[in-house]
């Protein structure tokens, strides 16, 4: 059985073509993505919240308006804005206490979140910039005690909708090369009588089921290693998670993907029928499943269908676990559902599968 | 033990349609036993029953003395298969391919020996579509040896070469078969099956027809020769058959051709010859030849195997 492993392992990497390409679509989706979130972005945001409401306070309010690599939002409830800055859609949030421009004044505070620590720095310094010069214009400068700015910042998770996304590619590689890839092998093989071949020696046949599947998760296993660390290390993603943790999640999902790679097979007459149904059952799922967009608001039926995807259980848990850094053991809905598909697909495959 | 494989009452349904139709024979041990018949006789499902590829609807068969059902994972231990166009792995080469299927065996030859066997031993890092047809295909025969088989089963292993690659493979099964390796053969050559066969079990639509030695089978006919004649006139069968005593059978072809098939009478050629000068028959062309195992199968089955 480690023979056929080691065999299966060696044909992968001699097909390069086929494995190379597996990977090269995710990868490609990973650059793009990467690229739209990091150079196709918007300025930072800023919201002011003038509590002092004094001709000085509305005169810094327009001066800091005009800074122009920062887009200034309208007055807002500053417990609401405060929440933004923590869910990441607000960048900066000004506060001018009422007791601002009096003399023993309070200066105004900037809360902002840790992640950005160079933007944060620009952004503290121009704004810095700002209150000083507009003292300095009303001549209350007081030199010795001038403190123009309290920044506080808080550390929240910096939850980029690439990081997201990039979760979402990972089980895209994973979802379509183990589809695809055992539906066409297992085709191909058929169509070649090399099954046929297998069973005419005294391997057991789950040796033989045991070793291909082996050299998939493996293959699987490598090809969510890229992907990440292509997000990573390339576009800056962050992965907050543990990681072997990752990997477990990215096995479980595969070993459903490979069984329906083994029951499309069975259905498929041809290696090129194998491609086009597994391309017809992956694509559509990776939608469905949410791995790029949000599924709670599609119409009737299908957000239930969303939930009942294999895809779905395992992109939550690998948000869970990879963004919010839970423990394996808090995903265990997600993963119960992932092992009835496995168990679910296995009982199918084994009863479709055809050798000849 | 004497019967490599004993097959009684062999019976394999597809639905309403009979591949197999009650087939009994058997294989002794040291032959080369070969199962001639047309594509769709049952050759290749009779052979997927003894390899264990599919279970019989009916039927016994016996493998080395083990039963196939019982026994299966032992059989095949034991037996080497080779399967009707199987290819192998593309991405690996002969020498890795060999040494694959080797490991599911308990017992298994060096790929290199297999290879210099079958003279593929400068081919040891091909892979194999880089190899000719009749390369490919001694191959396959090598791969059939991996397990160093007591039996091994080869369906068809000649179709598709050229004379030469086949009588190449011709030579390759008598060397196995001299070290005292049964070989079981599918073929639908005749003379495949005349020169390279100890026994023959003629298979036609689900059936075997009759099984015996090449000359027996022959002989059994009890005709002595054929004779082919072209004539520049139109002949009835009734004429043909009224030349004299010796004729056994008439085959009307194309262009004024008759086949006459003479009986095992004494000087029944002679006979025939005068009968022809006597009816004043005027001939284009005349051909004599003994019987031969074609006309066994025609007379056995009521139809020309082609190739």
């Amino acid at each position: 059985m480690l023979a056929l492993t080691v065999a299966n392992l060696k044909m992968m990497a001699r097909n390069r073509h086929t494995t190379l390409w597996s990977l090269i679509f995710p990868l490609m989706l990973v650059v793009v993505f990467g690229l739209f979130s990091n150079f196709g972005g918007n300025n930072p945001s800023l919201a002011v919240i003038d509590q002092a409401s004094t001709p000085q306070s509305q005169a810094l309010v327009k001066q800091l308006s005009s800074i122009s690599f920062l887009s200034s939002e309208p007055d807002q409830q500053i417990d609401d804005v405060q929440s933004r800055i923590e869910s990441g859609t607000l960048d900066y949030l000004l506060v001018i206490p009422e007791s601002f421009g009096a003399r023993g004044q309070t200066p105004p505070t900037l809360t902002y979140s840790s992640n950005n620590p160079e933007r944060n720095q620009l952004v503290v310094g121009a704004i810095s910039n700002v209150i000083v010069s507009s003292k300095i214009a009303e001549s209350q400068v007081d030199y010795g005690s001038l403190i123009p700015l309290v920044s506080t910042e808080i550390t929240v998770q910096n939850v980029s909708f690439f990081d997201i996304a990039l979760l979402g590619l990972v089980s895209l590689g994973i979802m379509t090369s183990s589809i695809i890839s055992v539906a066409v092998k297992i085709s191909t093989y058929r169509g070649q009588s090399i099954l046929k071949r297998m069973l005419v020696t005294p391997l057991a046949i789950w040796k033989y089921f045991a070793a291909e599947i082996a050299a998939h998760l493996l293959l699987a296993l490598v090809q969510a290693a890229i992907i990440l660390a292509v997000g990573v290390f390339i576009f800056g993603a962050q992965i907050h998670g543990n990681l072997a943790w990752i990997f477990i999640i990215v096995l479980l999902g595969s070993l459903v993907f490979l069984n329906l790679g083994f029951i499309l097979s069975a259905w498929a007459n041809t290696p090129s029928a194998a491609s086009g149904m597994g391309n017809v059952i992956a694509m559509p799922m990776l939608f469905f499943a949410g791995a790029f967009f949000s599924t709670t608001s599609l119409p009737w039926i299908l957000p239930y269908v969303a939930q009942a995807l294999p895809l779905t259980p395992m992109l939550t848990a690998l948000r869970e676990v990879a963004i919010y850094d839970a423990p394996l053991w808090q995903v265990w809905p997600q993963l119960a559902a992932l092992g009835g598909w496995i168990a679910g697909t296995a009982v199918v495959a084994i009863k479709v599968f055809r050798f000849s | 033990m004497d019967r490599a494989i004993r097959v009684e009452g062999l019976t394999k349904r597809f639905g309403a349609f009979i591949a197999v139709n009650d087939v009994s024979f058997s294989v002794k041990s040291g032959e080369i036993f070969g199962i001639l018949g047309p594509n769709g006789a049952g050759k290749t499902t009779t052979l997927e029953i003894i390899e264990g590829l599919q279970k019989p609807t009916q039927g016994q068969v016996n493998v080395l003395g083990m039963d196939i059902t019982r026994d299966s994972a032992q059989v095949k231990a034991r037996v080497g298969v080779q399967l009707q166009s199987s290819a192998y792995y593309d991405y690996l080469n002969l020498r890795e391919i060999l040494a694959l299927i080797g490991s599911f065996y308990p017992k298994r030859i060096s790929p290199d020996l297999l290879l210099e066997q079958v003279g593929l031993q400068d081919k040891a890092t091909h892979r194999v579509r880089q190899l000719s047809g009749g390369q490919q295909q001694r191959f396959t025969v090598a791969a059939s040896l991996v397990n160093d088989p007591e039996l091994v089963i080869l369906d068809e292993p000649t179709t598709g070469l050229d004379p030469q690659a086949r009588r190449n493979i011709w030579g390759l099964i008598r060397e196995i078969n001299q070290r005292n390796v049964t070989v079981v053969l599918t073929t639908h050559y005749m003379e495949e099956a005349e020169s390279l066969c100890h026994r023959l079990a003629i298979m036609d639509q689900g059936k075997v027809v009759a099984t015996d030695t090449p000359q027996n089978l022959i002989s059994n006919l009890q005709s002595t020769y054929t004779v082919t004649i072209m004539s520049r006139d139109t002949l009835t069968e009734d004429q043909l058959l009224s030349l004299n005593g010796a004729v056994s059978s008439v085959q009307i072809q194309e262009n004024n051709t008759y086949i006459i098939r003479l009986s095992d009478v004494p000087r029944a050629l002679d006979s025939v010859l005068e009968g022809i000068v006597h009816n004043d028959i005027r001939l284009e062309h005349l051909e004599v030849a003994p019987v031969t195992l074609e006309d066994v199968f025609l007379e056995l089955t009521g139809y020309e195997l082609r190739d």
